[in-house]
């Protein structure tokens, strides 16, 4: 017996995602799901829309039937998914059934599915992954107890929301794995998008790619990234984009980064070599900055600096300028000035007061030597590419280890007699190095992290405009649509509704004029009122027309005017109608109900 | 500071909330009724609102136009991946046709008009498939020559078969797609979760692009952030037009042409002893008031519970609906 239901279990991969917003685990086990079957196993993915009551568990069956066999049966059996199985020939490689979210799947149906499964185990080779956003316990409290032992599980943790960010802006943003890169603006945009409002990382992904495509889109010699990712034939492929080197030569001298270089220290017949010696510079000093924030971000860790922060900070180009060498500003200086400014959504960082990179440089000066050992080895492999630094890097290594060989090479006796005084001595050593290697840190601040935004031809690779990205990702209805009724003439432009008072005109659009006269109700309308004043606004129209602008807006005068321009009241009433529905179609109204015929209700109140 | 602007932000639009709400307590609330207006008859109200002169023509064109500078960067954003979501006052119709016509000729278009009543979303899924099968067979004849498997007819399959299909992957075909375009995407016919949950699927096709258009403030509540997110893939564009809406407003009643039906008949036919239900429906089914008699039949049980109607067995058996007022009274509330 007790072999006969070992031999039912299912290899069960249990991942804790730790994370409110599902919206990022669906890129996870979708990646997982095309790294698994890059490994040979056959990868199904399941989400709880299939196990509901209403699917059932021919539903799942259906569902995995069509993504391995590519075809759909109203008889879903898993003896198909058997004989399918058996036709791959190889045994080796499993089955793999990834369940996105578990909590929100029906308990009932995935306990059959797994009693089912664990019965075609031997059979088909079954291995379950099953996404939890809760705890360890939600399997026991959504499966049933015999669907639950026939689980072998295996517990696995996926990074916080914040670290796995800092990886992807390690990957994409600071090793530079595209050459594309965003201005400190944009940076700053983008990173208040996601702590403060939309909190998924697939949401900041998204908008680098919008970002990407509408660079792409405005800047012509955005193909130029294809020489920093090291294809160095730019210059050929220009003509493959429809583009003459004099068009890439005139259009690249033209960007206000390369007009501050001064056009007259470049000779004319140079131009060419211009541009691929200041995109070999522009490389050469992408990779410092790079290396320089990582350093950054090794040193900072410990106090749970992140690299997005830093990354923020590294690209601020005043914060640069304020620290430059000539400027006599060091790293003090500068504290705090740039992030309080950039950072104005800052909510969780509340205590903080100076830069971070300040912070991680701080934190340099308290660390304990056995740390600083650590940090140094890895700096010395983050810089293996730039010589000036490594060797710095190098030489303090060996000195902070020659401190430690000393240490260690010590009598036991000797260290036990002397403790006292030793003990004294190594912190003093250990805070020289600690001293040293946060000076070393700031050198390389102040000389090797220049922001993208301080080099020359930087608007190749870099995104800058801010707003083009928030509208396009962002869209803001409620209050475009709002400011649209509102101020129809700035948009229209036309010659006849501005004028320097806020009065209503006739002329205006007569839906913006129904609109602005119901700011002036409370959140009732009452359609007669509304009604009247809207006609009132319209008939100015032909007495203005006809008066001039000296017209007195007395009744008794209005009716002395002409009467052909006047429009009837069908078609006052037909307008206001019109106007009414385009309102109601906005969604800015809500239409009578049975208990208030005569009005409508007003919903959106201020922008 | 930001954070107190956000701060600023939010409180002034509570505090509008509350003004508006005090306003309409404690000032004179106006009591005056429609029926207070003198409206024209419904026939003169409809001629008049079918003729409705425009304002600003030249102005709106010329913003249109403008627009069209944007439409090599929007088929860019489309073979790039993204869907395109069109917001803004004005009807977006003719903007959004054009740009289709004009910038998306090497693609198969589909349009779906959400602003109707109803929509058949199976119908439109499987007619896209035919479109992206027939597609693939002129395109592989052209390159390569290689035949495709048998296909199933289309409209037997189910719609999770039909989504497949227009997410296969095919490296070789990476970079061609139908266009779907859906006017009001927020619509009456495609408000309900189901739909939106069917549309952003589709969105996520490989094969498939969406150009939207929302005229609802409201329209983002209708996706979570797995839809917003994975996708729809939306780039917002704000292009208002101020052009009117003229197709997306035809389902949506006058709002002074309230007079209803039965009271009309009930005036015209004193001697008679009510409107018989059937021709009702026909009346109202033809202005658009009610779709099914179902509907019909519920705003019937609302008028009964309230005693404005009342139902009487006509001597051919007909049930024929009165409204229990003399016609005195009757006209007062007509008029």
């Amino acid at each position: 017996m007790v072999t006969d239901a070992t031999s039912k279990q299912l290899f069960t991969g249990l991942v804790l995602t730790k994370n409110m917003e599902f919206v990022d685990d669906l890129l996870t086990f979708e990646e997982l799901g095309s790294y698994l079957k890059s490994q040979g196993c056959h990868v199904a993915n399941l989400s709880s829309l299939e196990f509901s009551v209403k699917n059932g568990i021919g539903g799942c069956l259906r569902s995995i039937l069509r993504q391995f066999l590519m075809i759909t049966l109203d008889a879903a059996d898993v003896s198909i998914l058997a004989t399918w199985y058996r036709e791959q020939g190889s045994c080796n490689n499993p089955v793999v059934i990834i369940i996105e979210d578990l909590e929100r799947c029906c308990g009932s149906v995935l306990s059959d599915f797994i009693i089912m499964l664990s019965e075609w185990v031997l059979k088909i080779p079954v291995v379950l992954i099953m996404g939890i956003a809760t705890t360890l316990d939600a399997p026991k409290s959504i499966l049933q107890s015999n669907a639950l032992h026939h689980l072998c599980p295996c517990k696995f943790i996926l990074g916080t929301p914040l670290e796995r960010m800092d990886a992807v802006v390690e990957a994409v943003l600071v090793k530079q794995c595209s050459g594309f890169g965003i201005s400190h603006k944009v940076a700053v945009f983008m990173r208040n998008y996601f702590v403060s409002q939309d909190g998924t990382i697939t949401s900041f992904i998204r908008a680098l790619k919008i970002a990407c495509a509408q660079h792409f889109f405005v800047e012509p010699l955005s193909f130029m990234l294809w020489f920093l990712l090291g294809d160095d034939n730019l210059m050929l492929q220009g003509e493959k984009y429809g583009l003459s080197p004099e068009m890439m030569l005139k259009h690249a001298l033209s960007l206000p980064s390369c007009q501050s270089i001064g056009s007259d220290k470049i000779a004319t017949k140079q131009h060419g070599e211009t541009i691929v010696n200041g995109l070999a510079e522009l490389k050469k000093l992408q990779c410092q900055w790079s290396i320089v924030i990582l350093c950054l971000y090794e040193a900072g860790k410990c106090d749970k600096v992140t690299l997005l922060d830093l990354f923020c900070e590294a690209l601020d180009p005043d914060s640069f300028k304020s620290r430059a060498p000539d400027n006599g500003g060091g790293l003090e200086n500068d504290s705090g000035v740039s992030s309080r400014d950039c950072y104005k959504h800052q909510q969780y960082h509340t205590t903080r007061n100076s830069g971070f990179i300040c912070q991680a440089v701080q934190k340099l000066r308290d660390l304990p030597a056995v740390q600083i050992c650590k940090l140094l080895k890895g700096w010395e492999k983050y810089t293996v590419n730039v010589p000036q630094i490594h060797e710095k890097v190098k030489k303090l290594l060996s000195e902070v280890k020659s401190e430690d060989g000393k240490g260690s090479g010590q009598d036991l006796s000797t260290i036990s007699k002397r403790h006292a005084s030793r003990k004294h001595l190594k912190i003093e050593d250990s805070k020289a190095v600690n001293e040293k290697a946060a000076k070393l840190l700031e050198s390389m601040v102040r000389n090797y992290m220049q922001p993208l935004e301080c080099a020359a031809f930087h608007e190749i690779v870099c995104f800058k405009n801010v707003n083009a990205l928030q509208t396009a990702l962002i869209g803001d209805p409620r209050r475009r649509i709002q400011v649209d009724l509102l101020e129809v003439q700035n948009i229209i432009q036309c010659s006849c509704c501005s004028s320097s008072s806020n009065a209503l005109l006739p002329s205006m659009h007569d839906s913006s004029i129904l609109y602005t006269l119901a700011q002036e109700h409370g959140d009732l309308i009452n359609l007669h009122d509304w009604y009247q004043s809207f006609k009132s606004v319209v008939l100015r129209l032909s007495n203005k027309g006809k008066r001039g602008p000296n017209y007195s807006p007395s009744p008794k005068k209005r009716k002395a005017t002409t009467k052909p321009a006047k429009p009837s009241e069908a078609s006052i009433q037909a307008r206001f109608c019109r106007a009414v529905t385009e309102l109601q179609i906005t969604g800015l109204l809500r239409m009578p109900s049975k208990r208030r015929p005569d009005y409508v209700q007003r919903v959106a109140f201020g922008l | 500071m930001e954070i107190n602007d956000g701060e600023e932000e939010e409180f002034e639009f509570s505090r509008n909330y509350f003004l508006a709400k005090e306003l309409a307590g404690s000032g004179k609330k106006s009591t005056l009724k429609i029926s207070d207006i003198n409206v024209v008859d419904e026939q003169e109200l409809r001629a008049a609102a079918a003729n409705i002169e425009p304002k600003h023509e030249k102005e709106i064109n010329s913003l249109v136009n403008s627009y069209k500078r944007l439409y090599p960067k929007w088929a860019f954003e489309l073979r790039c991946g993204f869907g395109l979501l069109m917001y803004g006052f004005g009807s977006k119709k003719v903007l959004i046709e054009d740009f289709a016509s004009t910038a998306l000729t090497e693609y198969s278009v589909v349009v779906i008009n959400g602003y109707l009543q109803s929509i058949n979303l199976k119908q439109v899924i499987i007619a896209l498939a035919e479109i992206w099968w027939d597609d693939l067979k002129t395109k592989r004849r052209t390159s390569s020559g290689v035949s495709s498997k048998v296909q199933q007819p289309f409209n037997s399959r189910s719609m999770d078969d039909l989504l497949a299909f227009l997410h296969e992957s095919d490296v070789e075909e990476n970079d061609s797609f139908v266009c779907v375009v859906v006017h009001n995407i927020d619509g009456p016919g495609l408000r309900d979760s189901e739909s939106q949950q069917y549309l952003a699927q589709l969105a996520s096709c490989s094969h498939i692009r969406i150009v939207a258009s929302v005229d609802n403030v409201n329209a983002p509540l209708l996706w979570d952030k797995k839809m917003v997110h994975t996708q729809f893939n939306w780039c917002w564009y704000h292009i208002p037009t101020f052009a009117p809406y003229n197709v997306e407003g035809t389902f949506f009643p006058l709002i002074l042409a309230h007079s209803s039906t039965a009271q009309k008949y009930q005036l015209s036919h004193p001697d008679e002893e009510g409107m018989p239900v059937d021709a009702l429906y026909t009346i109202a089914r033809e202005r658009f008031l009610v779709s099914s008699q179902v509907t019909l039949n519920s705003h019937l049980t609302e008028f009964k519970d309230h005693e404005l109607v009342k139902t009487r067995r006509h001597s051919d058996g007909q049930d024929c609906l009165h409204i229990p007022l003399a016609a005195d009274a009757l006209e007062k509330v007509a008029f």
